[in-house]
């Protein structure tokens, strides 16, 4: 059987998670030219890699279509209802750090924590005539962290496809769930982040998609070991 | 034509609701997703079957039947009080059963009797399953209202009184603010304009701050929450940071978390509990009565029912009774009702239309049917 392993096919991702890989010895190449969208890894030939997107990653995972892959854990917790049942995270890589946040304005100096935004969502309704409104493009993770984490049920969902921390501002929505890595975005849209409102710290992983024949397959063990031992 | 998961008794049942004084009503499977999401909050959108129109607008199949007959109700706005019936599929994304079944049930609008609608509602829910199921059945009434009454007679300002109320019947959120009230945080830190002005205590510079700032950082002072709505929650939240309730009041919270009796004695016990606790809660204590005695009147079976003071739902709607029946003990929920008072406004009518309602999972029947 031929172990597949997908990995980002650009940018930073790309370029640091081929590094960790090298680091462990398993040199990618690509098929043909530089841009190709298949790869192999010197000296193991029943391997091959498969560059796409970091939220195909997510998606070929959750599908078994791919045995192994570098994404980030916000992409497999976002993308996969029931993640953990699904797929294993096997390594956290180092990079890629970005962390899924609520983030409420700034001037909103009443609300510092979750509780606060439930007193203020559970309010809403009476006061402005519609729910609080959510803009954000994580579905699952925001549902999950304010409905079975904070028991906070009365806002509705906004989505945006871009530009989301723009959305209070601009009126499209009270408050945001986005990703942040430095916090400079939120800062210069007078945004805050909850004290209690970090929802996943997110970081490229190395997942494994959880397929029956693993069981009995020992390059799989080798791989996370291999790739495990070169982060140090 | 046959339909799929029909169950063999639901012509009976269908004729059975209609003798009841209802009037039969269908609706369209295919609902606007709005209302339903704006009711029961984002959680329900993984558990309903959601999909678009061409021009956008957010479809989905029909997840029950209560919002759709208030809103057909509302929208041919004619008088009440009013009995509705209905039968008909719906369709949810279940881990167990089939994603799609049957319900029947019944929405009462308008009767202003509300101990007589509210026991009207259990009983008649009662009597279609007798007919139906073998078992024995338990009821399990809650009561929102008199939770209500003694979060009130706790002597606890309002903003803490909405937010125990806006907790009940979802005892995880509800325990964690009682440990909240029992251990109350200090108060957060703020930047320090704002602190001086919350020390000064004065709520009109503090709004014409905010405001000042809002339109500095270009945030509209109207399109969300206002200066003042901002500067308000503040001087609340200061106080309420104070606030920490007695012992005394505190084991009285948790005493009447813990009550649970036969329906028949029910009241007794609200008022044995009322009075060693010092509350006053007459009025609640009068209504809970009420409606027993107007169950007694249409000769329901009390034995089977018991009162849980932490039984309700979690949903700004829901006002007063809240009741399931199961097959025996423990067993699967074969029937739910409500009263509802909210909905309808909530739902776009002009006037407050009280309204108590139950719905019976045909499904559920259907198995505890074959059961032996």
């Amino acid at each position: 059987m031929t172990l597949t392993i997908a990995l980002p096919s650009k940018g930073r991702m790309k370029d640091d998670a081929l590094a960790i890989f090298a680091r462990a010895g398993l040199d990618v190449t690509s098929v043909g030219n530089d841009r190709s969208y298949r790869g192999r890894i010197e000296g193991l030939d029943d391997t091959e890699v498969a560059f796409l997107s970091a939220s195909e990653i997510a998606r070929e995972l959750g599908a078994g279509s791919v045995d192994f892959g570098v994404t980030g854990e916000d992409l497999v917790r976002e993308g996969l209802s029931q993640a953990d049942s699904r797929v294993e995270i096997c390594a956290r890589l180092g990079f890629g750090h970005a962390d899924v946040v609520v983030a409420v304005p700034e001037i909103w100096h009443d609300v510092t924590t979750m509780a606060d935004l439930g007193d203020v969502a559970a309010d809403f309704r009476a006061r402005h005539g519609r729910r609080l409104a959510i803009a954000t493009k994580y579905w699952r993770l925001t549902q999950n962290f304010f409905s079975t984490r904070h028991g906070i049920q009365l806002y509705r969902i906004v989505e945006s496809l871009g530009a989301t921390e723009g959305a209070p501002a601009s009126g499209a929505a009270d408050i945001i769930v986005d990703i942040t890595s430095t916090g400079s975005t939120l800062v210069a849209n007078h945004l805050r982040v909850l004290d209690d409102g970090i929802i996943l710290r997110s970081e490229a992983c190395l997942v494994r998609a959880r397929r029956p024949e693993h069981a009995s397959d020992p390059r799989i063990a080798e791989a996370i070991a291999r790739i495990s031992a070169s982060l140090g | 034509m046959t339909h799929a998961n029909l169950p063999d008794f639901a012509s009976d049942l269908g004729r059975a609701l209609e003798s009841l004084g209802a009037g039969r009503v269908d609706t369209p499977v295919i609902q606007p997703a709005e209302p339903f999401l704006d009711m029961a909050g984002e959680d329900l959108r993984r558990r309903i079957f959601l999909t678009e129109s061409e021009t956008g607008e957010s479809l989905c199949l029909r997840p029950e039947f209560t919002i759709p007959v208030c809103r057909a109700h509302i929208a041919e706005g004619v008088a009440t009080p009013r009995r509705y019936c209905y039968l008909g599929q719906v369709f949810r994304q279940r881990r167990d059963g089939s994603n799609e079944f049957y319900q029947a049930g019944i929405e009462d609008l308008g009767e202003t009797d509300l101990a007589r609608a509210d026991a009207r509602a259990i009983a008649e829910a009662h009597t279609l399953l007798s007919a139906l199921v073998n078992a024995s059945l338990s009821t399990i009434v809650g009561d929102q209202a008199v939770f209500e009454a003694v979060v009130a007679g706790l002597g606890l300002p309002v903003g803490w009184q909405k937010r125990l109320i806006h907790a009940f019947g979802n005892q995880q959120a509800l325990d964690a603010m009682i440990a909240r009230l029992a251990a109350p945080q200090s108060a957060t830190a703020t930047d320090p304009d704002i602190a001086a002005l919350l020390q000064a205590g004065d709520a009109d510079r503090l709004a014409s701050h905010i405001t000042e700032v809002m339109e500095a950082t270009g945030y509209s002072t109207h399109a969300s929450r206002t200066p003042a709505e901002i500067a308000r929650r503040l001087v609340e939240k200061r106080q309420l940071e104070e606030i920490r309730l007695s012992d005394a009041a505190l084991s009285a919270l948790r005493s009447f978390l813990a009550l649970e009796a036969p329906l028949a004695d029910a009241e007794a016990a609200l008022s044995d509990f009322a009075e060693s606790a010092g509350l006053d809660i007459a009025q609640a204590c009068w209504a809970f009565g009420a409606r027993v005695e107007a169950l007694k009147a249409v000769g329901a079976d009390l034995g089977s029912m018991t009162w849980r003071a932490a039984f309700g739902r979690p949903l700004d709607y829901y006002t007063g009774l809240v009741f399931e029946i199961a097959a025996g003990e423990g067993g699967p929920v074969l029937a739910g009702g409500g009263r509802f008072d909210r909905m309808m406004e909530l739902l776009g009518a002009r006037d407050p239309i009280p309204a108590v309602g139950f719905s019976l999972w045909l499904d559920r029947i259907q198995a505890a049917r074959s059961r032996p």
